[in-house]
C-alpha cells in the first residue's frame, strides 16, 4: 500500500540519504500538531493543583518548584520533538528509536514528582516498556532481515512474506507496550495524577500519536 | 465553490445542525424520563449566549494551556470538518482530529488545577478504552474497501452496497464510540456528575462557548463519518435522516442507561470491542465477507 492511499496526496519528502522523510496530509497533521503543543509547553507554568487536607477542612497546594519545572520542561520539549520526528520519519528503524525515546522521556517528564503512587506508576510502566523493546526492535530487525530495507517507502511497494508478518505482529506488541495504551495503561494512568499539566500533557499526546502513526505504518508494511 | 466558502458553510452548518441534533437528544432523554425537556434550540442558544458572558480564569490555572486548549479544540473540530465533508480526504486525519480531542479532555481538565477537573484528565487515560475499537472499525473498513480515503469508500459503497451489511459488527463498534461520545452516555466517564462537569468544570464564559461550538461541530463530524463510512453513499436528506435517527437512538439509550463506574465502562467497552473484532475477524476468515 502506499503513502497516498493511507494519508492523501504526497506533499513532499526530504531526502537525508537513506532516510527520506515524507509529508501526507495526515502526516502534516500530526506533525503540526505535536509542534503546536511542543511550543505551548515551553511557554507554559505549571498549574497550581488544589487538593481536599485530610481530617481538617483546609486546601493543599500543589505546585511545581522551579528546579522540578526547569527539568521537566526540558524533557517535555524533548519528548514533542523526538514525537514529532516519529511522525514524519520514513524509516522503520528511526521510528522505533523514537518510540523508544519517547517512552524513556515518559519516564523522566515524571521521575522529579514526591508522590509514591505516581513513582510506582512510573516504575511499573518502565518495567513494561523496558520488556516490549524487545519486540519492538525485534519486530523491526525481523522485518529488516526479511526484506533487507527498513525504507517504509521501499517496504509499502513489497508483498508481506509471513516473517515480515510476524515482524510487524511483535513491533505491534512492542508499540503497545512502549506507549503504554490499553492494556497496558493501567500501569500508567496514575503517572497522570501529578501536577504539572503542561508536561504531562505531552506524556499522553506522544502516546496517541504514536499509537495513530503505527497504523499508518503496519499498514504499509502489511498491505 | 471557492473552497474556504465551501469549508465556511460547512462549518456554519456543522454547528446549527450539531447544536439541533445535541438539542434533540436532550430532549429525547428528557420525554423518556417523563419530562417536558427544554427545547430542541436550547443547546444552540446556550452555545451562543456563553460568548457574551463574563469571563472569569481561576487563579491556579496554567494559564496558556487553559485558554490555548478551547481554542485548540474548536480548530482540530474545523479540521475534522475539512477532512471530512469538505475535502472526502484519509480517515486517518480524522482518527488523528480524534486523538486530538482525547488530549483536549485530558488538559482542559488538567490545566485547571481543580480537582475535578484532575480526575476527570486520569480518567480520559482510562477512557483511551474507545480508541482501539475504534481503531480496529477502520482497519476493517480498509480491509473491505483497500482505501482510506473517504471519497473512494464511497465509490466502494456505490458498487457494492453499504458497508454496515459486510461488516455490521464493524459498524457496532463505530457506534459504540458514538455512544461513549454522546451527552449523559453510560461510557461518559469523563464528565460524571459526580465530578460536576468533569473537564469543563472550570472553564466559563467564552471559553465554555468554544467548548459548546466545538462539541456541537463534533458531534455532527462523528455521525457524519459514521453515515458515510458505513451507509453511503447519502444525499442531504439521508444525511439528516440518518443524524436524527442516530441521535434519537442514543438519547434513548443514555436516558435508561446510568452511568458506569470508570472499571466498568472500560471493561464494558473493551468486551464489546472485542466480540466484535473477533467476530469480523471470523466473518472474513469463513468467506461470509467476500
Amino acid at each position: 500500500m502506499d503513502f497516498v492511499t493511507l494519508g492523501g496526496n504526497l506533499l513532499g519528502t526530504i531526502p537525508l540519504g537513506d532516510i527520506v522523510l515524507y509529508l501526507t496530509p495526515f502526516n502534516l497533521f500530526l506533525f503540526a500538531v505535536l509542534l503546536g503543543f511542543t511550543l505551548l509547553i515551553a511557554l507554559s507554568k505549571p498549574e497550581t493543583q488544589i487538593e481536599a487536607t485530610m481530617h481538617t477542612l483546609n486546601n493543599t497546594e500543589v505546585k511545581v518548584g522551579p528546579k522540578e519545572f526547569k527539568q521537566r520542561r526540558f524533557l517535555s520539549i524533548i519528548c514533542g520533538l523526538a514525537s514529532a520526528g516519529a511522525m514524519i520519519t520514513g524509516d522503520l528503524f528511526n521510528f522505533t528509536l523514537f518510540m523508544a525515546l519517547v517512552g524513556i522521556l515518559n519516564i523522566g517528564i515524571v521521575s522529579a514528582v514526591k508522590q509514591t503512587s505516581v513513582l510506582n506508576s512510573a516504575f511499573n510502566y518502565g518495567l513494561i516498556a523496558m520488556m516490549c523493546s524487545l519486540p519492538l526492535f525485534g519486530g523491526a530487525s525481523i522485518i529488516l532481515a526479511a526484506t533487507g530495507t527498513l525504507s517504509l517507502a521501499v517496504l509499502s511497494q513489497m508483498p508481506a512474506s509471513p516473517m515480515v508478518v510476524f515482524g510487524a505482529v511483535l513491533m505491534l506488541i512492542g508499540i503497545l507496550g512502549e506507549s503504554g495504551v490499553a492494556p497496558f495503561f493501567a500501569s500508567k494512568a496514575e503517572m497522570f495524577r501529578t501536577a504539572g499539566s503542561p508536561f504531562i500533557v505531552i506524556i499522553h499526546l506522544s502516546s496517541l500519536f504514536i499509537i495513530v502513526r503505527a497504523v499508518e505504518i503496519l499498514l504499509l508494511v502489511l498491505w | 465553490m471557492n473552497l474556504m466558502a465551501d469549508i465556511l458553510i460547512n462549518v456554519i452548518i456543522a454547528f446549527l445542525a450539531g447544536s439541533l441534533l445535541l438539542g434533540l437528544h436532550r430532549k429525547v432523554m428528557a420525554r423518556v424520563q417523563k419530562r417536558p425537556g427544554p427545547p430542541i434550540v436550547q443547546h444552540l442558544i446556550h452555545s451562543l449566549k456563553f460568548f457574551f458572558k463574563e469571563t472569569a480564569i481561576p487563579k491556579t490555572v496554567s494559564k496558556v494551556f487553559y485558554i490555548g486548549i478551547v481554542f485548540i479544540l474548536a480548530l482540530v473540530w474545523i479540521v475534522g470538518v475539512i477532512a471530512g465533508p469538505v475535502a472526502h480526504d484519509s480517515l486517518l486525519i480524522l482518527f488523528g482530529v480524534y486523538a486530538v480531542y482525547k488530549i483536549v479532555e485530558h488538559n482542559s481538565g488538567s490545566s485547571s488545577g481543580s480537582p475535578y477537573g484532575k480526575l476527570s484528565c486520569v480518567r480520559a487515560v482510562l477512557s483511551a478504552a474507545t480508541e482501539l475499537p475504534l481503531f480496529a472499525a477502520i482497519v476493517f473498513v480498509y480491509l473491505i474497501t483497500g482505501t482510506m480515503n473517504i471519497g473512494e469508500i464511497i465509490a466502494y459503497q456505490s458498487a457494492h452496497g453499504p458497508l454496515v451489511f459486510t461488516i455490521p459488527l464493524a459498524a457496532l463498534m463505530f457506534f459504540m464510540l458514538i455512544i461513549t461520545k454522546s451527552p449523559y452516555s453510560p461510557f461518559a466517564i469523563t464528565k460524571d456528575k459526580a465530578l460536576i462537569s468533569g473537564f469543563e468544570t472550570e472553564h466559563f464564559g467564552f471559553l465554555r462557548g468554544f467548548m459548546l461550538f466545538s462539541e456541537s461541530i463534533a458531534w455532527y463530524v462523528m455521525l457524519w463519518v459514521f453515515l458515510t463510512i458505513f451507509f453511503g453513499p447519502l444525499n442531504a436528506v439521508g444525511y439528516l435522516i440518518g443524524m436524527i435517527v442516530i441521535s434519537f437512538v442514543t438519547g434513548f439509550i443514555n436516558a435508561t442507561t446510568p452511568i458506569l463506574s470508570p472499571n466498568h465502562s472500560v471493561m464494558t467497552q473493551i468486551t464489546i470491542g472485542a466480540i466484535c473484532f473477533f467476530g469480523t475477524v471470523l466473518m472474513i476468515f469463513t468467506g461470509v465477507v467476500a
